[in-house]
Parts: C-alpha cells; structure tokens; sequence
C-alpha cells in the first residue's frame, strides 16, 4: 500500500513538473540570464582591479569583489563561448 | 471510423514507436552514458548551461516545439482527405519526426553544447554557417508571414475575437507586474489572471461588442431576395478588405511591443496567462471528443484526389472565391504538414535550449523523442477538429465552404468548440475562445522570431549601416518585411513555403547528425534515409511553388497589384532558399566523401 501511495505521488510529482517545464520554466531561465548579464556588468566594473589596473575608486571594487571572484570562472566560460544567432532562439 | 479508434490508433504509434523502434536506436546506437557530464554539468554557468529535471525539460520542450504548426497543418492538408494526413503525421513522426528531435538533443549534448551554426561549420563547411543563418532568417520571415496571416486575416477579423485577446494581453501583463513589481504569490496570479482571462474572451462574445467590432471592420450586411445574408467589406488596397489590413496592422504592432520591451514586462506573463488559456482548451477538448466519439461523417472523403482539389471533391458552385488546389499529393502534403510530422523549429530549439539542460544522457529520449511524439497527439487532435468537430456538424461542404474563405485555424476553433460543447461550453463562447486560443499561439511565436530577426539583422548589417544596432529600428525593418509579406502573399503558397522551409531545415539537421554518426563510427542510416526524403521532397516543394507563383503573376493578366508583389516576393524567397539549401548540400556531399575514404572511428 504504501508503495502505491508513493507511485502516485511521484506521478503528481512527475505532472506537476510537466506542467511546470510548459508554463514556468522559461520565466525562471530568464530570470537566470538577467542574473547572469547584471553579474557580468559587475564583473566588468571589477575587472581592472583583477588585472591589477585600478579604475573604480577601490573601495567600491573591494566591496565587489567578494561577490564577484566565485563567478569568474563560469564568467569565462560564457564569454569563451562560440555563440550565434540561435542562442537568441532558446 | 470513430474518431476515438483515430486516438488509439496514435497512442498505438506512440507505443510502438517509442516502446521499440526509438528505444531500440537509444540504447544499441546511441548508448547513453550517464556517468558522461552533460554539457549542463560540465559547463553550468547556472545561465545557458544548468541542469533541469527531466519532467520540467519535458514540459518545456513541448511548450517549445508546439505552436501553429501542428494544428493549422492538419487542417489544411485535409483536402487531399483526412487518410492520407493522418498516415503522414503518423509515419512522418515515426520514421523522422522524433529522430530529428533526438538526434538534435544528442548532438549538442555529445558536442559540448555546440548550436548548429558551430556544428555545421565543423561537420559541413566554414561557409555553412553563415548560409545556414541567412537561411534560418528567411525561415522565420515565412513564419512571420503565415502566422501574420492567420492571425491577422483570419482569427482577428471574427468580431467575436479581438477584444478577448486584447483583454487577455492585458491581463497578461497585470501578471508580469503582479508576479514582478508586486511580489505576489504565483498560484494567486495565476487564478486572478486566468479568471480575469475568461472573463475578458466571454466580454468579447457580448452582442454589443461584436457589433462594435464590425462597425470597425466597416461590415457591409446585404440581403439577397430568398433571406440569405452576404457580409462585404471594403478594400482598402489591391485584395486587402479593411478588417485584414487593420488586424494585421495590429497584430505586427502587439510584435513590436513583443520584441523591443523586456520580456518580462510583455512577452513572457502574456505568455503565460495564454499557456493556461490553450493548456485548458486541449484538455477540454480532449474530454469533450472522448465522451463525444462521434463516427467520421459518411460524405468526408478519406481521400478526394491526387491534387488537393476540394472543387473536385465536392459542389462549389454555391462558392464565389475557388479553393485552389493545393498541388500534387507529393511533396506538397509533405510539407504541409510541418509540426506535427517533423520540424526544423524543433532541431533549433533542441540544440540551443534543451541540450544545455539535460541532466543525463538517458534522458534525452524522453525529452526529445517523447515530446516529439505528444505533438503528434496534438496533430491528431487538430486533424479531429476538422475531419469530425466540422465534419460532423457541418458536413464536408462546411469545410469546403471554410477553406473557400479562408477560414483554415477558423476550422480548429469551430471543431474545439464543437468538442467543448460535449462538456457543457456553450458553442457561442468555444468558438472565440478556439480563436483566442490560436491567436495567441501564433502571437507566442511571433514575438520571438521578430527579435530574432533583429538580432540577426544587428549581427549582420550593424557593423556596415550602425543604424541596425538600434533596437527600434531592427524591429521596424523586420515587421515592415513581414507586413509586405503578409498582405501581399497568397495564405496557401506562403504556408506550403513555411513547410518547406521548416522541413529543410529539418532535412538540414538529419544531414549533421548523419554526418557527426559517420565521423564517430555509428549507424547512420536511421537518419540519412530521412535526410534524403526529407531534402528531396522540400527541395521539389519549393521549386512547385515557386513555380507555380511567378507563373500565377505572369499569365494572370488582372491579378491585383498586391499578390503580384507577394508572388514575386514569395518565389524569390523560394528560389534563394533552393540555392542556399543545394549549397549546402553540396559541401555536404564533399563532407561526406571525405568521410567515407576515411577509417572509421570506433564506436564508443
């Protein structure tokens, strides 16, 4: 019996997920980019100072960089990144 | 046949298909590997790359794939008769349609998440990629165009309708500031929003707002001698009555707003709102044909004749403007049917979108192929709307009489709210909400491909003319170029040309698999036979309907001025797409032998 029940649930799980992916999972892909983009304008900011050429006054790239440094990696990933035109499709 | 053996008879498909022939390829071709990163994984920027569960990727595949396509395509292909339709979406979506998805998915994931530009550039040639992107741009502008029309001249100009949508794009973007600005609960907007966009399309079927909308499309009602009443309105240029040029006109300007504002602030809560809208009207469509299962109607031919002629199949005499005959069975029905059957939209969707977001290999059977396979429900479904929601009620003649005015997605809304009417939806609010429904399927599309058509014109020209790079202006030149289209073109030949171009570029992305299974050592015929049915059979499609439009605007001698600028517009884009397609053919080809004088890789 309780498998049952558990088989069902998973099922409700599994169509609410379906449901999800229709009518929700491109806002909160989008909502990710907008992310992403006003990350990259941080990075930017602080970019000098990662370089070693300071541009901002410093005490606004310090207060920055704490945030900004766990991204850098996947920052240079998506700018290495080959893109085109259908990246504007998906 | 009852429609209900048409059902089961496609959920057999699904099974098989799925069950035996797609699972048999997965596991002894493809052998997904779970231990393998995805490229969602390996490269998860939490952005582009970011793994999703398989039931969501699922869900938004789907949402993805399924637009007009699958349901005008049906309807119109009818007129070779319901048989020969029905055994295209079935075998189409069996031997090509999920392969095409699948292989799409397994490409990007199998190559880092690459998109078809890059793959082409490394599989074809250095030059396919920029022919590939001029010709996904001419693509979308046919899309732009069909969908333009059957929004624009056929949806809007029911008077019964314009209001509902308008309403319910309102509505839509009351969500976006109740779910963004205000910070309110989504399951609160969502009920608020759905309600209010039930209320807002039953507003639009108020007598004393049908009669307003009339008055605006300056409806013209006489009456003959023996009662019968004819509606006439005036032309405002060349074939173009006032309602298409007026629900066109504002159909292009609800894109404007689509592709230049956030797509938080417009397209994606309106979006939204919609999805409830159409996820409700197939489900109650669905429940409604179930408890219905009408027998298809005895005068509704299973097959009228080579040609798509409905004159020939049926008394027009009683019809003032001819259905034209659609064309030789082969290839037009092939690509008339689009979605559905098989589709490029989904190969593009795929590489970019989905591939970045699948978790495990394993799973891209049931996303790719299982959503793929649900389409074609769908397809059925639309099928059903016209063979049995119309037939039954109507009769073929209604159909025919339909078609004649140019009423094609008209037929699905008649059909759903015939379907409806079994559950207790009153015909006289199932036949807008059909049309809202459709509306903003299309609308859904269309502001997409409007900004993509931006961004590729920004990309392509911005650096010779920087005028391009500004936001306004890339949308203006890309609606003016659909507006030329879409009052210009004649609905049938730029529909068959969008399913050319669609199953081109379908065929296109059967050809990189094929040629990424032969660099690895794999089987490939499971996607080379398609390819080459596939690239033949649009390739011939193209070349007859380009054909037969500058042969229309060359022996016609008072064709109105519109549809002989259409028709030139319209075979040029053909005649480019041939030779943007043959190119690429071509190197494939060279590819390809280059492939075959070289040891294969062993298979891993």
């Amino acid at each position: 019996m309780p498998d049952d029940k558990e088989k069902k649930r998973g099922m409700l799980d599994g169509f609410k997920s379906v449901l999800y992916g229709m009518a929700g999972h491109d806002m909160a892909r989008y909502a990710l980019k907008t992310r992403g983009s006003m990350e990259h304008l941080f990075i930017l900011i602080t970019m000098g100072d990662l370089l070693g050429i300071p541009i901002l006054p410093p005490y606004y790239s310090l207060r920055l960089l704490p945030y900004v440094v766990p991204q850098v990696s996947t920052w240079k990933r998506r700018m290495l990144r080959e893109k085109d035109l259908t990246d504007a499709l998906a | 046949m009852n429609a209900v053996y048409t059902l089961i008879i496609g959920f057999a498909a699904i099974y098989l298909g799925y069950s035996f022939y797609a699972k048999n390829i997965h596991k002894n071709i493809m052998k997904p590997d779970d231990k393998k990163a995805t490229p969602a994984k390996m490269y998860m920027d939490g952005v582009d790359f970011s793994p999703a569960n398989r039931n969501v990727l699922f869900g938004y595949q789907f949402k993805s794939i399924a637009a007009l396509g699958p349901i005008t395509g049906p309807i119109v292909a009818v007129q070779w008769g319901w048989l020969p339709a029905l055994i295209w979406i079935i075998v189409g979506t069996f031997f090509i349609g999920w392969v095409q998805d699948y292989t799409s998915i397994m490409l990007g994931v199998r190559e880092e998440g690459q998109s078809f530009g890059a793959l082409s550039y490394r599989f074809i040639s250095p030059r396919s990629r920029s022919i590939l992107l001029t010709f996904i741009y001419f693509y979308l502008l046919l899309i732009m165009a069909a969908f333009g029309k059957i929004v624009g001249y056929d949806l809007m100009t029911n008077p019964a309708v314009p209001l509902g949508v308008l309403l319910v794009i309102s509505i839509g973007l009351l969500a976006g500031q109740m779910t963004y600005k205000w910070k309110m609960d989504i399951i609160m907007t969502s009920i608020v929003t759905v309600v209010l966009a039930f209320v807002g399309i039953w507003l639009g079927t108020l007598p004393a707002v049908q009669s307003l909308f009339s008055s605006i499309n300056g409806a013209v009602v006489s009456t003959a001698a023996d009662g019968t009443k004819t509606t006439t309105y005036a032309l405002v240029f060349g074939s173009v009555t006032r309602p298409q040029f007026i629900w066109s006109l504002v159909t292009l300007i609800i894109c404007y707003f689509g592709a230049v504002l956030p797509i938080w602030r417009w397209a994606q809560p309106i979006n939204y709102v919609a999805f409830w809208i159409v996820f409700l009207g197939i489900l109650a469509g669905t429940i409604g044909l179930l408890i219905w299962h009408p027998a298809f109607p005895s005068d509704f031919p299973a097959f009228t004749n080579w040609s798509g002629n409905l004159c020939a199949a049926a008394d027009c005499s009683g019809i003032e403007t001819k259905p034209p005959a659609l064309g030789f069975l082969w290839p037009i029905l092939f690509v008339t049917i689009a979605c559905g059957a098989v589709s490029g939209w989904h190969s593009l969707v795929s590489s970019s979108g989905t591939a970045r977001q699948l978790e495990k290999e394993s799973d891209s059977l049931y996303v790719g192929g299982g959503a793929m396979f649900l389409e074609m429900f769908l397809a059925i479904l639309s099928l059903l709307t016209a063979v049995v929601g119309v037939g039954v009620t109507k009769g073929f003649a209604g159909y025919v009489n339909m078609i004649a005015a140019g009423k094609n997605a008209g037929v699905f809304a008649v059909g759903l709210s015939e379907m409806m009417a079994k559950i207790g939806v009153p015909t006289s609010f199932g036949l807008p909400y059909g049309s809202v429904f459709l509306t903003l399927m299309g609308l859904t599309i269309m502001y997409l491909v409007v900004r993509f058509m931006r961004v590729a014109s920004a990309e392509f020209l911005g650096d010779k003319v920087s005028l391009f790079k500004n936001t306004t202006f890339g949308t203006l030149v890309a609606l003016l170029i659909s507006a030329l289209l879409i009052y210009t073109g004649f609905w049938a030949r730029i529909w068959v040309l969008f399913g050319g171009a669609n199953q081109l570029m379908a065929s296109l992305a059967l050809l990189l698999a094929t040629l990424w299974l032969m660099t690895n050592g794999k089987k490939y015929m499971w996607t080379f036979i398609p390819f080459i049915f596939m690239f033949v059979t649009t390739i011939a499609a193209l070349l007859m309907t380009a054909y037969n439009l500058l042969k229309q605007v060359l022996t016609t001698p008072d064709l109105p001025i519109d549809k002989v600028i259409g028709n030139w517009l319209a075979g040029f884009i053909a005649i480019y797409l041939v030779i943007a397609a043959v190119i690429l053919a071509w190197d494939a080809i060279k590819a390809l032998m280059r492939l075959r004088t070289q040891v294969p890789v062993k298979a891993n």
